[in-house]
């Protein structure tokens, strides 16, 4: 069933395809650069929110103020809010397409489950970073969210309290809260570009950055949005005034608003199987190439006595699979007689496509699955029939 | 139009020699169009019994080679399939193909081959159809170009030691531009 339901999934996502297609060239369909406008996205988000540091001062008394200052005193500060805020609802909304596109095009086989498994971390942190951002502006909401949250966290059986006291510094309000929250803040943020790192090591010449066009479209609308509706904090936080209701983010707190329905407990366990289900997802359907009714192919061999050590392969293949290592003797042919490097294929990277082969002018790497010899027979026997 | 799930429809009688067409060799990416319907058993186009498909697993995996191979041992045109630009299951194995393609013309073009016999198109999984008509306009074009696929063979070099023995021999005429 789950693989019937991927199938259809897969057909919308390519309707979607088509229907995006018609009104931009392939070279320019935002939705082949989901990946490159999340690091946009990123980047816009830590150069703006470098801006808002040098005026937040984390504590109950003078957070607030620090925000309204930074909104309406400081020139351009309103709009550098605007943007730090939709610039976030702009990455959750990428990764969402990016992970969905993945998933549903199940670019997450043979191989290439790191990168998947690196990219629920970046998905999962950047929530978390998203929640703890409307925490430090200390308004009505900050302190609901910082209830609930505890309120959650004290739920959990066996660590809930320690939980809540790691995340809070302590049960209740206490002056801990305000600074832990900036660093729960800050420190993820710099935890993404570890992930991100490791998102990118099993892939060659990663798409980092969407074209200039998108580039430019995403600053423009972010912008845009900051003067059309400006961002505004809810009613400062006071003990006296517990809130009562606040206004939801969907891409953000949706969790918050389930717990309206929800107890505490189902919602904590809840989370916890979406993330481990969202980390099970490549193993779910092994399927090998054989029971996708595609030849297998097999790893890329390298043809030792071929070799030159050209690096063309090395620069070709697209999951960084293969790495030159001094060659210690010549090989056989006469090209490859004076080379000082060899080629050899990282089994645990390899995704079997062949590009190393279409890569390599010296008949130097064969896939199992797809000889040379035999190709060349097809070739002949459809040139001869 | 032929229908590409043709079950039990009449093939349209279209003239028997006129139907095959030229004779093609493509190759065609597992993760591009799906071949479901549109292939015979023994890998001819049910509707274009000229053209052959060859799975590979990625377009990239074509060595350019290849290609030339199958020109010079009886195919009119060869092309290669892969996904989308921008949107290669392997990432990039089709703008790389597309690179390559480039440089075999410009290669073919001074060993006096068209290059225009040598293709390269990209489409998605469900675009059976847009698949078809592109390879029947790549065999339609390819039909209709000029001349042999393989320039006039020229005669082969003398030995060196034989040169002399026969001097009157006058060289074979350099093709005038084929």
């Amino acid at each position: 069933m789950y693989k019937r339901a991927l199938g259809r999934l897969l057909d919308a996502t390519l309707r979607l395809d088509t229907v995006v297609g018609r009104v931009y060239p392939d070279d320019f369909n935002p939705l082949y650069y989901t990946g490159g406008l999340a690091n946009l996205f990123l980047t816009i988000l830590v150069l703006s929110g470098i801006f808002l540091f040098f005026y937040y001062v984390p504590s109950f008394n003078d957070a607030y103020a620090s925000v309204q200052f930074l909104t309406v005193n400081v020139p351009y500060g309103q709009i550098i809010r605007g943007i730090h805020r939709y610039a976030a609802d702009g990455f959750i909304i990428v990764i969402l397409l990016h992970f969905f596109r993945n998933w549903f095009t199940e670019r997450f086989r043979f191989s290439r489950d790191e990168p998947w498994i690196s990219g629920m971390m970046l998905l999962a942190f950047a929530g978390f970073i998203g929640v703890t951002g409307y925490i430090l502006v200390w308004d009505q909401r900050s302190e609901a969210l910082v209830a609930m949250t505890g309120n959650a966290a004290s739920h959990v059986p066996l660590v809930g309290g320690w939980l809540r006291d790691a995340l809070f510094g302590g049960a209740g309000l206490t002056d801990l809260l305000l600074p832990r929250i900036l660093f729960l803040h800050v420190g993820p943020a710099v935890a993404l570009y570890v992930f991100l790192w490791w998102h990118y090591t099993r892939i060659r010449a990663p798409k980092v950055w969407p074209p200039a066009v998108w580039t430019l479209f995403a600053l423009g609308f972010i912008l845009l949005l900051t003067g059309l509706v400006p961002v505004t904090s809810q009613p400062a936080a006071s003990a006296l005034q517990p809130p009562t209701g606040f206004a939801v983010d969907w891409l953000f707190l949706s969790p918050y608003w389930a717990l309206r329905v929800l107890p505490p407990l189902v919602l904590v366990a809840l989370g916890v199987v979406l993330v481990a289900y969202g980390l099970y997802i490549p193993y779910q359907l092994p399927e090998t190439r054989a029971e996708l009714g595609i030849k297998d192919s097999g790893v890329a061999q390298v043809l030792d006595a071929n070799c030159t050590g050209c690096e063309l392969c090395y620069y070709d293949c697209p999951y960084n699979a293969i790495v030159m290592v001094p060659s210690p003797n010549p090989g056989v042919t006469k090209a490859a007689q004076a080379r000082k490097l060899r080629a050899v294929v990282l089994e645990s990277r390899c995704v079997e496509c062949g590009i190393c082969v279409g890569a390599c002018p010296f008949e130097a790497l064969e896939l199992p699955g797809y000889l040379q010899v035999d190709i060349q027979k097809k070739v002949l026997s459809a040139c001869q029939s | 139009m032929p229908e590409l799930t043709g079950t039990g429809t009449p093939q349209t009688p279209q003239s028997a020699p006129a139907a095959r067409g030229a004779r093609i060799v493509g190759f065609l990416c597992d993760w591009a169009v799906a071949s479901d319907g549109l292939v015979r058993d023994d890998g001819t186009m049910r509707d274009l019994p000229g053209v052959t498909l060859i799975k590979i697993p990625c377009s990239g995996f074509t060595r350019p080679a290849w290609l030339e191979f199958a020109l010079r041992n009886g195919a009119e045109g060869v092309f290669v399939c892969g996904c989308p630009l921008g949107d290669c299951f392997n990432r990039y194995g089709n703008n790389l193909i597309g690179d390559r393609i480039e440089q075999l013309r410009r290669r073919l073009e001074r060993q006096r081959i068209n290059p225009e016999r040598i293709g390269a198109i990209f489409y998605r999984r469900d675009a059976q159809e847009e698949f078809v008509s592109a390879v029947r306009a790549f065999a339609e074009k390819v039909a209709g170009l000029p001349g042999p696929v393989l320039p006039p063979a020229r005669p082969p070099a003398a030995p060196r030691g034989a040169a002399p023995a026969k001097p009157a021999e006058a060289p074979a005429p350099e093709q005038e531009g084929t």
